[in-house]
């Protein structure tokens, strides 16, 4: 049809604002769902007798007060995007991978493995070797639950799951034998050496450089989901699984691709949490990040790039509630309630129809 | 030292199965007719906290069992809602009912307790209770017949619910809608309707699981108190092939798994307790790998119900 008219790609005025629009969608509708649970969360800080303007105010306050607040929130934002992005992509396959919190205490501890075995490298050599560790460790971990789905047809929701709490473990596990500091309170391995720190973005501050590394895996998944002919494959075994097959894509093979490529971004943000933050493995250091990820993914409508926005909401919500459990003693558990409420909303906003798109 | 360690041993098992298989129940009502019971971690949670607060507010640990039946339905009705109306992915819509309640109940305990840092409130826990005269068996005496109510009422619950599943008009509606709700519409049912019901009836269920833990075992509430539970119920049910009984059977495996991994640390083995501790997943893992394909779900499950 496009013969006759122009070679323009460009398309008339009226069109663009229709496609503006449509791709404004997910993000009113994640708006609209963000708002309604901050509504039903005022009420219940209203019954604790508390009250909500303040209690929101010390929030936004806590998250973007200042600009060590700011950085704090960023670098929480970090393993929040890498995971996120990781199961947008395992969602637009239609496999439904919950077990990002597993996947990144197996990072963790592939990168924790390689900065003390190794802590005599050079920075330049050593810190590659510590991501791709932990990128290796949270591969290797979905993959194994991608082949008992392949192969033994099992839930991969069901799997991932279980195996979150086989990691943790494994994490308590290594923490508490082999690789635990002698004589430390908690459970914790020894300081990295200074090369395997992450280096900052702005010196002088904690602003380590994963915010980067995270922003551009969010690119490059983009990229692949809809520029390549692995993304392309990928959606369509999502999309529709019988034009899939007819088309002699593997199901199986994506599968792989799919959680093997999740679980490389989680384990990678496992290694940046380590390396960039807590300069060491510590127990506990991954819990939470597997279903709230889940909850980004679908807040930014599946969408590698829409994630960014929803990743940042997150991590400036927890640094926020933190400040506004100090400041005015509303419990930060609340925290868990907006998402959970976020997350209902959205998938409610979302229904079916998206997911039967390509 | 052997039968006495077998005696101990067993009725770890039966405790730590108890409320494994009460969820389990409400979860197979639900996934048979068509919705994945995700949720049943929350459910759970709610239900642990409602009885706490229930029979602290009220007095009376009776109340405490309602208020955790009741929180677990209001979640499970949340859920439903969702699925149901808003034709939502359902595994993902259990996953945020379970973060939310894992906040909810949490903030409410601080708010309604107050600002400590780990607020408690203490409950006596529910007693064992003999059977008369059956008690008095050597072993199995002490074993099935000295226990606690809840989980007399887990064991007889089963026949009830299997009843209704296969031998009432009721449950074969219930299952149709779960294999084609289609052909249940056509033939007069309202799909929607038995899903919600089913989803919240097993909400009850599950709040009632909670309460086994709070009211039966510890005797207060924790935050995150379930600790996962409800996704072994999940694999239990799956192991059980949505059967009340196969899936009591896969309840006491997982029970004896993690009774195992604690009395397995008071011999000195090479092994660490936190290996030991992964047992039950491990176990877990492995029955439904080696299950595999021939574990049939019902044909419905997981897809939304769209009349015409």
């Amino acid at each position: 049809m496009s013969t006759l008219v122009s070679p323009s790609p460009r398309p008339l005025g009226a069109a663009r604002f229709l496609g503006a629009a449509r791709r404004a969608q997910p993000l009113l509708r994640a708006v609209a769902s963000i708002v309604l649970a901050l509504v039903i969360t005022s009420m219940l800080i209203l019954m604790a007798g508390k009250n909500p303007i303040e209690a929101y105010g010390h929030m936004v306050m806590g998250a973007f007060g200042s600009w060590d607040r700011i950085i704090v929130g960023l670098n929480k934002t970090t393993p929040y995007l890498l995971c996120a992005v990781g199961i947008a992509l395992c969602f637009r396959g239609q496999v439904i991978n919950i077990g990002a919190e597993g996947q990144l205490a197996i990072g963790g501890i592939g990168a924790a493995v390689v900065a003390l075995t190794w802590g005599t490298l050079p920075a330049w050599a050593l810190i590659p070797l510590c991501l791709a560790a932990g990128a290796l460790g949270g591969a290797g971990w979905a993959g194994i639950a991608a082949t008992i789905r392949i192969s033994r047809g099992v839930h991969e929701v069901l799997v991932t799951l279980l195996m979150n709490f086989v990691a943790l473990l494994i994490v308590a596990e290594v923490l508490h034998g082999e690789m635990g500091e002698v004589g430390a309170g908690f459970p914790q391995t020894p300081l990295f050496e200074s090369a395997a720190w992450l280096p900052k973005l702005i010196s002088g501050t904690d602003l380590h450089i994963g915010i980067l590394l995270a922003v551009l895996a969010a690119l490059a998944a983009s990229f692949l989901l809809w520029r390549t002919t692995l993304g392309f494959r990928w959606r369509l075994v999502g999309a529709s699984p019988s034009a899939a097959r007819y088309a002699g894509v593997s199901a199986g093979r994506a599968v792989f691709g799919l959680m093997a490529s999740a679980g490389a971004l989680a384990g990678l943000a496992g290694a940046i949490e380590c390396l960039g933050v807590h300069y060491r493995l510590i127990e506990g250091f991954s819990a939470g990040f597997g279903f709230n990820a889940v909850a980004i993914a679908l807040m930014g409508a599946l969408n590698p790039l829409y994630v960014l926005p929803a990743a940042l909401f997150f991590g400036f919500l927890e640094t926020g509630a933190l400040a506004m459990q100090r400041q005015i003693g509303v419990p930060s558990s609340l925290v868990l309630v907006i998402q959970g409420l976020t997350m209902v909303f959205v998938l409610c906003a979302i229904g079916r129809s998206d997911a039967e798109k390509i | 030292m052997d039968a006495l360690f077998m005696t101990d041993f067993l009725a770890a098992s039966i405790r730590i199965a108890t409320p494994l298989a009460l969820a389990a129940l409400g979860g197979i009502l639900s996934e048979r007719s068509g919705t994945f019971a995700v949720g049943l971690e929350g459910q759970m949670l709610t239900g642990a906290f409602f009885g706490v607060i229930g029979t602290f507010l009220l007095g009376h640990i009776g109340w405490g069992l309602v208020a955790a039946a009741l929180g677990g339905m209001g979640l499970a009705l949340l859920v439903a809602t969702a699925t149901v109306r808003f034709h939502t992915e359902h595994m993902v819509t259990g996953i945020a009912s379970n973060i939310l309640a894992l906040g909810l109940t949490s903030f409410m305990l601080r708010a309604l307790v107050g600002q400590g840092q780990a607020p408690v409130i203490r409950i006596p826990t529910l007693e064992a209770w003999s059977v008369p005269y059956l008690s008095d068996l050597p072993v199995v005496g002490p074993l099935l017949f000295t226990q606690p109510p809840l989980t007399y009422f887990t064991v007889l619950a089963i026949v009830p619910v299997s009843l209704f599943l296969f031998r009432t008009r009721a449950g074969l509606t219930l299952r149709a809608v779960g294999e084609n709700p289609q052909a249940a519409f056509a033939a007069g049912a309202r799909p929607d309707r038995v899903r919600m019901a089913a989803i919240v009836a097993g909400g009850a269920f599950a709040g009632l699981a909670g309460a086994v833990l709070s009211l039966q075992q510890v005797g207060t509430f924790t935050d995150g108190m379930t600790s996962g539970r409800g996704y072994l119920v999940l694999a239990a049910i799956i192991v059980g092939r949505w059967m009340p009984l196969g899936t009591l059977a896969a309840c006491l495996v997982f029970g004896a798994a993690e009774a195992l991994s604690l009395r397995v640390q008071a011999f000195s083995l090479p092994v660490s307790s936190y290996v030991i501790q992964m047992l039950p997943y491990l176990a877990a893992l492995a029955v439904l790998a080696g299950l595999g394909r021939s574990a049939r779900l019902p044909a419905a499950i997981g897809k939304p119900f769209r009349q015409g």
